[in-house]
């Protein structure tokens, strides 16, 4: 007699505190019965009991193993139940799934990240990493756009980032307030703004579909090679083990292949911006 | 390779004495087909060998349409099934792709598989959408079965391909020694021939699975949003497909999952939660199906995902018919 318990079975997590990020987006922070790690970059299932399933990246340190964060946004049917969730509720999660960030290819570079929206999550998880080695970076410059001032998310983050030695912070977005003294505008206008050495740089694009394509053209146009522009591509991934075929991106497998992938990986697969 | 045989009547015999340590199942004829059924006493003898081919495709042994992922078990008892068409065989070499890979071997799949002998059968006749032979498939077993039967003249003949074949025709008691007459060979020898030849005159039109693949690839529009028209996204054609494999994960109380088969072809499939929808329009739906069967599974796992059954063609229930769009596509 067999079962399939070790590959679908969720580890319960106690989900043990709520952040409000913006109105639409908040950070859960879980408590797994178990210790539980991950790499910078991959995804992991999310169990609402008895309701849905949906994949997060986890917003958090990945040299945390006691407990770990997912900043989620309210749009759709499990996210919606997500947000009306309490501290001492119950979750499952499935994982870590995937190929992350290979931050080992980031050393002696300069890395350009750009991020829209709660694309913002994962990539809050890779600056955690990309700290931890700074010491082997020339310079981290963050790109972030929103809607409005409002749905900016990690406001505290942002500024303890700011005063991290060779860590940049640059801001945008589409409709300020009369408060707002950063960038008006999509987040492809900070490019503009940049100074990187691009030979001697890598560019990190997560957001939106929408985003993902504008700033990938941004990028290219401003002279990154394909192979140095990592994408964290989001697809409807349900089983994370490459065999449901809902994440399907051409001959990809995004939940195990990817979610993130070089631009001349996937440039030529079907709708990935979409 | 080595050949025996043994009469049907005493095949039947030891097919009887192995009910008792195992599921033995068989095609057997229906009111208006032919499927795998599970053999008792009373129908061991109705088993049909040698016709194509089960209504249903194989993968119904090792991929349950609705099961429970998290607490579900597989039978112990060990499986063993007779008469299974070569296509199908040659579809399970995806599917173990898929589901017994290096990283996530799925343990159900991976116990039904270990669990079960799949004895294929010489198709020594044709049905009108067969086209296995196309696709470089042969309608008989060949060095990746274990074993293989045929029935000629009342008798029985099996084809030993590998050790764990000759193990398992010992358990069923058979001698191992007893060579066929020269004539009984000859004689399949000469029908398999006759079956490769009817195969390959009927799809003499049909384009080879790469050159299928490449005309896909490079066609536009038109076509797909002519056949897809008469397409009702029901997923028969992926349902009743060998090598469809793709599945819904369903939830439960008590962080339970039941996994249900599911396809490319329902609306819906590849939504995310931010409404975005790349499958959203029928025809690329549709044409998604052939785009993963002839272009993308080849390229990801090196095999075949059309092992040239027929079954999507005979079940779809707007008569569409991948062959002659294929056809088509080849003319233009």
């Amino acid at each position: 007699m067999g079962n399939n318990g070790s590959l679908y079975k969720p580890l319960k997590c106690e989900l043990i505190k709520v952040l409000d990020e913006s109105p639409l987006i908040k950070t859960f922070v879980l408590v797994p019965e178990e210790s539980f790690s991950f790499g910078t970059g991959q995804f992991i299932e999310v169990t609402v009991d008895g309701l849905g399933e949906a994949p997060f990246t986890p917003s958090s340190s990945p040299l945390k193993t006691e407990q770990l964060e997912i900043t989620v946004m309210k749009t759709g049917y499990v996210t919606d139940h997500m947000h009306s969730m309490k501290p001492g509720d119950m979750m499952g999660i499935r994982g870590p799934f995937g190929r992350g960030y290979p931050v080992e290819k980031f050393y002696g570079k300069e890395v350009l990240i750009l991020g829209g929206g709660c694309g913002f999550a994962p990539i809050r998880s890779l600056l955690y990493s990309l700290i931890a080695i700074s010491d082997k970076l020339k310079k981290v410059t963050l790109c972030y756009g929103s809607k409005t001032p409002e749905d900016c998310i990690y406001k505290p983050y942002i500024q303890e980032l700011r005063e991290t030695p060779k860590f940049e912070v640059m801001r945008s977005v589409d409709e300020p307030d009369q408060n707002w003294t950063e960038r008006v505008g999509v987040v492809t206008v900070l490019l503009d703004d940049v100074n990187m050495d691009i030979k001697n740089s890598v560019a990190v694009v997560c957001g939106p579909p929408i985003m993902m394509k504008f700033g990938t053209m941004k990028l290219l146009e401003m002279g990154y090679p394909e192979h140095d522009i990592y994408l964290s591509m989001e697809k409807n991934m349900s089983c994370g083990l490459g065999k449901c075929g809902h994440c399907m991106m051409g001959k990809y497998l995004v939940c195990k292949d990817g979610p993130v992938f070089t631009y001349d990986e996937i440039k030529n697969q079907p709708h990935i911006w979409n | 390779m080595n050949r025996i045989s043994i009469p049907k009547h005493e095949w039947d015999e030891r097919l009887l004495q192995l009910l008792s340590s195992f599921e033995v199942y068989a095609p057997v004829e229906n009111e208006f087909s032919c499927d795998y059924m599970l053999l008792d006493a009373d129908i061991i003898s109705e088993a049909v060998y040698n016709k194509p081919k089960p209504v249903t495709p194989l993968k119904k042994f090792f991929l349950p349409v609705k099961e429970n992922v998290t607490s579900g078990t597989v039978p112990a008892k060990p499986v063993a099934i007779f008469g299974a068409p070569n296509c199908d065989v040659m579809g399970l070499a995806l599917l173990d792709m898929i589901y017994m890979d290096e990283e996530y071997a799925d343990p159900a799949y991976q116990e039904r598989r270990e669990n079960t002998t799949v004895i294929v059968a010489d198709c020594l006749s044709i049905q009108e959408n067969c086209h296995c032979t196309s696709y470089g498939i042969e309608p008989t077993g060949n060095e990746h079965s274990d074993l293989s039967l045929a029935l000629v003249d009342e008798m029985v003949i099996l084809t030993i391909y590998n050790k764990k074949g000759e193990e398992f025709i010992k358990k069923l008691g058979v001698v191992v020694s007893i060579e066929p007459e020269k004539e009984l060979v000859q004689s399949l020898v000469k029908k398999q021939q006759e079956v490769m030849d009817q195969l390959k005159k009927q799809n003499s039109n049909l384009p080879g699975y790469q050159e299928t693949g490449k005309l896909i690839s490079a066609s536009v529009n038109g076509a797909w949003v002519k056949h897809a028209s008469n397409c009702v996204s029901c997923g028969a054609c992926s349902a009743i497909c060998p090598t469809c494999s793709c599945f819904l994960l369903i939830d439960k109380p008590g962080f339970e999952k039941i996994r249900q088969l599911d396809t490319c072809q329902y609306p819906g499939f590849e939504r995310v939660a931010g409404g975005e929808d790349a499958l959203n329009a029928l025809p690329d739906r549709f044409r998604n199906r052939y785009m993963c069967k002839y272009v993308w599974k080849p390229e990801k796992y090196e095999l075949q995902a059309c092992t040239g059954c027929g079954r999507c063609i005979e079940t779809c229930i707007g008569q569409i018919n991948k062959n002659e769009l294929f056809v088509e596509l080849s003319r233009v």
